[in-house]
């Protein structure tokens, strides 16, 4: 490799590390509260509150349809419209967790319908209500299988979480482009980037997998 | 306490879509009965079962329990469908045994049994724990009690199943199919556990194409075909000399497999 700058990457390690720290912050911050949020709007999706699944719905379908990209910028300007001056990490945090908590409902609503109809009968007949139902019987049930998918889901904010550069949020590659600019090594630090996002995702796949063998 | 009118089924028919898989079926089981309920499969049998605690919702007519509507409450000449929870409560006093078990797959044996009294009746852990082992020991499954659902044979899980329903108290027992699901040589200690019921004076509502045991443990025989009940008549009458041909063929089906 000709020309390769490796003293750029030594260079930028400290910005990238607090960089990292950014989104890393960022990331758990959002998947909290797309957790929590995602699971009471699958809960919804699946109970008898027929107005409140109609507002689930249209979220869904609010946010399958419209780009990330699309909704960070919403959120970032529509907040101080309605009285909201967040910091852009805080506006950051909510349009991530606005956007994932829609995946996160369709993940649980998935899991919760695919246990066996038997399940939720037997819990009726001994005289369960449906909340009984769902919480008691199928969602301990679902969880194994709502595991799998549920990571992707937080693997995907994190990369999402790179799109928050654009509201200029210094998280990782708003730290790496911010020396890109100043140094002009686009390519070796890109490169440096990308190996960055696969160290901490690699991570968290272990983890993931760790709780998939104890779920099991 | 028998002779007391317990279950009323009043003119139920159960559409599904323009089929009517039950048919105007009136049915009247008093306290003690054990109603055995027989007939070809696709007779409606198994949904005038669903109808009776609301697994299904009767597209026509009224299922009283103890003089009590199990569809909501009659106000000035019209009835007020009952909203969830008040359907949840009523059908605690009906049990139901189901073919396929479904014994909540992540509970222990004893979990399965204590999770109704505990959650339903909001008994505390400990009251509820001993009530279920008392339950299970009642079907002989004392040994058994830290097991999952996956780790027991059919027939102990179907008797985990009738010591879950039994643990609410019910006054009325629905019995869907419960030995078809099982190989064979496990249909007799299920059917035995079943037995102990009726003698101990359970109401009963049992669908099965267990010919003998309908016979020896039913105080009345049922006969569908067609969302009718066709026969309701004392087990040796109907055995002996059924009044349809539709029930004579049926028996003569019966009788000629292998099997039974």
């Amino acid at each position: 490799m000709n020309g390769f700058d490796w003293g750029a990457i030594w260079y930028a390690v400290p910005y990238m590390f607090q960089g990292t720290l950014v989104t890393l912050e960022i990331s758990a911050c959002s998947m909290v509260v797309a957790t929590l949020v995602g699971v009471v709007m699958g809960l919804i999706s699946v109970s008898d509150l027929g107005f409140l699944k109609r507002i689930v719905r249209a979220y869904v379908y609010f946010v399958r349809g419209t780009p990330a990209l699309v909704q960070i910028f919403l959120v970032y300007f529509a907040l101080p419209r309605i009285g909201l001056e967040l910091s852009s990490f805080w506006s950051g945090v909510v349009a991530l967790a606005f956007n994932s908590a829609g995946f996160v409902s369709e993940i649980v609503r998935a899991g919760l319908q695919s246990i066996d109809r038997g399940q939720n009968e037997a819990a009726l007949s001994i005289g369960m209500t449906n909340r009984q139902s769902i919480v008691h019987i199928l969602l301990p049930q679902s969880l194994r299988r709502i595991t799998p998918p549920l990571t992707n889901e937080m693997i995907t904010i994190v990369k999402s979480s790179s799109l928050l550069s654009v509201i200029s949020v210094t998280e990782l590659t708003r730290s790496a482009q911010l020396i890109i600019a100043a140094k002009f090594v686009p390519f070796e630090l890109y490169l440096a980037l990308a190996v960055y996002y696969l160290v901490i995702i690699s991570a968290m796949a272990q983890v993931s997998e760790y709780v998939e063998r104890r779920l099991a | 306490m028998s002779g007391e009118l317990l279950l009323s089924i009043r003119r139920v028919s159960k559409t599904f879509g323009d089929v009517p898989v039950v048919d105007r079926v009136d049915l009247d089981v008093s306290r003690g009965e054990i109603v055995m309920v027989i007939g070809p499969s696709g007779a409606g049998k198994s949904t005038l079962l669903r109808c009776v605690n609301r697994m299904e919702i009767a597209s026509e007519g009224d299922i009283l329990l103890e003089g009590v509507n199990m569809a909501g409450e009659m106000r000035n000449g019209k009835l007020a469908p009952d909203p969830h929870p008040v359907t949840a409560r009523k059908r605690r006093r009906i049990g139901m045994v189901f073919q396929r078990f479904n014994l909540f797959a992540h509970l222990t044996a004893l979990d399965n049994v204590a999770i109704g009294p505990r959650l339903v009746l909001g008994m505390k852990r400990a009251e509820a724990r001993a009530l279920a082992a008392e339950h299970l020991q009642r079907v002989r499954l004392s040994q058994h009690a830290m097991k999952r659902p996956a780790q027991l044979s059919g027939g102990q899980q179907q008797r985990v199943a009738i010591a879950r329903a039994m643990a609410m108290r019910p006054v009325l027992m629905l019995f869907d199919e419960p030995t078809s699901a099982l190989d064979p040589e496990l249909v007799g200690e299920v059917l035995e556990v079943i037995r102990e019921l009726a003698d101990a004076g359970m109401t009963m509502l049992v669908v099965t194409h267990e010919m003998q045991f309908a016979r020896e443990i039913g105080t009345r025989v049922l006969f569908m075909d067609a969302g009718r009940v066709l026969e309701d008549a004392a087990p040796q009458a109907f055995f002996a000399t059924p009044r349809h041909e539709r029930a004579r063929e049926f028996l003569r089906r019966v009788r000629a497999a292998p099997v039974g």
